[in-house]
């Protein structure tokens, strides 16, 4: 109810009626689940229907250029802090001289809106993209970057509205091109941990951008069960990929090596392979397969005709996977064609997760087929033992090289589908790029 | 080691959100009284709405017989990959079914 009455205000109807179904439905038998329907529910659908709401008086915000504080550093954090302004870190006092100077590295006007962001509603600027950089720790010269993201957020395909959902992932950020060197991003061991001050300030930039200007906060419009905090930027290796010729990331969301992009995507789970071991990739892959399946169990959803098809796992292998595969001849396409044919389940499996286990009982594979709404595959006999896929072709499994370079390990990243899609934008430079600073 | 406290600075911040884009808009008045009216539900496909709302209906009907209710199913899930045009189609199908008021979920 709490997360429905913030949401709500940014959608311009704060005094939405709502109307209760008291506990968790999840945990209710039908019985009990009729008599709160009966006693509480049915009530307050009828009050909806025939009573009025009060409405709720506008509520003023300072303007987009206004200084809202003025003091110390302590001050300053303590006021954002209780403004829930940030995220429980120091923040980088956003001034006007340190906004003015990543303003610098971008050729777009600070009042250019690059879109307008759910669930508060608000323009995502220029300008409030500077402020948070700021804020984050980021350098100046990270602008071009931020800005990338911003539009990337802003793209509806990307569905950032879903960002306070329930089973709380968070984004990953992929990074491609020369930028990756000449900011000194990491790209080699330690890829995902902090510690590397663009990968990580990038990273927060994010998630301070999500708060401030999605709206996105706990105990109100943010309702992760446990969440995940941000994650740093993974620069992917673009030297071994040119090397075995495999294309990267940005390459496979239509771009062309060179061009400096950014892909974001939502991820709710997985986790690290070790010792991914094996000379040939047929020895190296059914690990990966394996794991790729067992790691996707309720976003299995996405699989069918809830999510229409648009689960895309990541996962991340280690460069010398990747050229151990690449040595038999294997390209990226050929790994995922293996992983495709190979990461599936029993359809009876599949079945059960989502509706004993997940209680979503209005459908099975059989009906889901007869009626158009996903590929024949899935129903290509009775038989509750067949096999069956949890992605729909071989491409929609993303894979990327990182990580240290001589280790055998690999990541998986259990996808979070339309509440997260794959968004790939590129990195616009300023004219004046190369005479800029760059620490 | 010297005992004075390092100054804090004095920073002058600035505002880290965005104006709102969107003007409250009003609800729908309310409906005088429920009999003879037409119901529609519409549902996200989680949290056993279809169970909720089957229960809902028959305790309406049991109060209202005279309502009618047009089912779910007829206007796509609010919350799955098409569900941008699902709700984009929404003000013209209420007008074609001759929707009075809608009973939407379930959230959780």
């Amino acid at each position: 109810m709490k997360q429905a009455a913030a949401t709500s205000i940014g959608l311009g109807i704060p005094n939405i009626p709502l109307a209760l179904v008291p506990g968790h439905v999840g945990t209710q038998s039908l019985e009990q689940l009729q008599q709160n329907i009966l006693k509480v529910t049915v009530d307050q659908v009828i009050d909806n229907f025939t009573k009025a709401t009060a409405a709720k008086g506008d509520r003023s915000e300072p303007g987009a250029r206004d200084i809202v504080f003025t003091g110390g550093f302590s001050a300053v954090n303590e006021f954002f802090y209780e403004h829930e302004y940030s995220d429980g870190l120091p923040v980088v006092p956003p001034t006007v001289e340190r906004v003015e100077e990543f303003l610098k590295y971008t050729d777009r006007s600070p009042d250019e809106m690059l879109g307008v962001v759910l669930p508060d509603n608000r323009a995502a600027t220029v300008w409030s993209i500077a402020v948070n950089g700021v804020m984050a720790g980021c350098r100046p010269e990270f602008m071009p970057i931020l800005v990338a993201l911003v539009e990337a957020m802003c793209d509806p395909r990307y569905g950032v509205e879903h960002s306070g959902n329930t089973p709380g992932g968070d984004t990953l950020i992929i990074l491609n091109g020369p930028i990756i060197k000449e900011l000194e991003f990491n790209y080699t061991q330690g890829a995902l941990r902090d510690g590397f001050l663009p990968n990580t300030t990038i990273g927060r930039f994010w998630r301070l951008y999500l708060r401030n200007v999605a709206g996105f906060l706990l105990h109100k419009t943010d309702k992760a069960t446990f969440g995940n905090t941000w994650r740093v930027v993974f620069a992917e290796n673009d030297d071994v990929l040119a090397e075995i010729g495999w294309t990267n990331t940005a390459e496979s969301m239509g771009f062309k090596r060179g061009d400096n992009t950014v892909t974001i995507a939502r991820y709710t789970g997985g986790g690290s392979l070790s010792s991914v071991s094996g000379s040939t990739p047929e020895q190296l892959l059914p690990y990966l397969a394996d794991t790729v399946q067992k790691y996707h169990m309720w976003q299995l959803t996405f699989t069918v005709s809830h999510g229409n098809g648009t689960l895309r796992p990541l996962i991340i292998i280690s460069p010398i996977i990747a050229q151990t595969i690449a040595k038999a001849g294997w390209s990226k396409s050929d790994v995922q064609q293996f992983l495709w044919e190979q990461a599936r389940l029993p359809a009876w499996q599949l079945e059960r997760q989502l509706r004993d286990w997940n209680i979503r009982g209005v459908w099975n594979l059989e009906e889901d087929v007869k009626a158009g709404k996903i590929p024949g595959l899935f129903f290509e006999s009775a038989d509750p033992q067949r096999m069956v896929p949890i992605v729909w072709k071989p491409e929609d499994i993303m894979i990327a090289v990182g990580g240290d370079p001589f280790r055998n390990n690999a990541y998986v990243f259990a996808h979070n589908a339309f509440l997260g899609f794959p968004t790939c934008k590129r990195i616009q430079l300023p004219n004046h790029w190369a005479s800029l600073p760059k620490n | 080691m010297s005992s004075t406290p390092t100054p804090d600075g004095n920073h002058a911040v600035l505002w880290p959100r965005a104006p709102r884009q969107m003007q409250q808009k009003p609800l729908a008045p309310r409906l005088q009284d429920l009999e003879g009216k037409t119901i529609a539900f519409l549902w996200d496909e989680l949290f056993r709405g279809d169970l909720i709302f089957d229960m809902i209906k028959e305790e309406l009907a049991k109060r209202h017989p005279g309502m009618k209710f047009i089912g779910w199913e007829v206007f796509g899930s609010t919350h799955g990959d098409h569900e941008k045009e699902a709700l984009a189609a929404l003000p013209q199908k209420f007008r074609e079914l001759g929707v009075d008021a809608v009973i939407s979920g379930m959230a959780c």
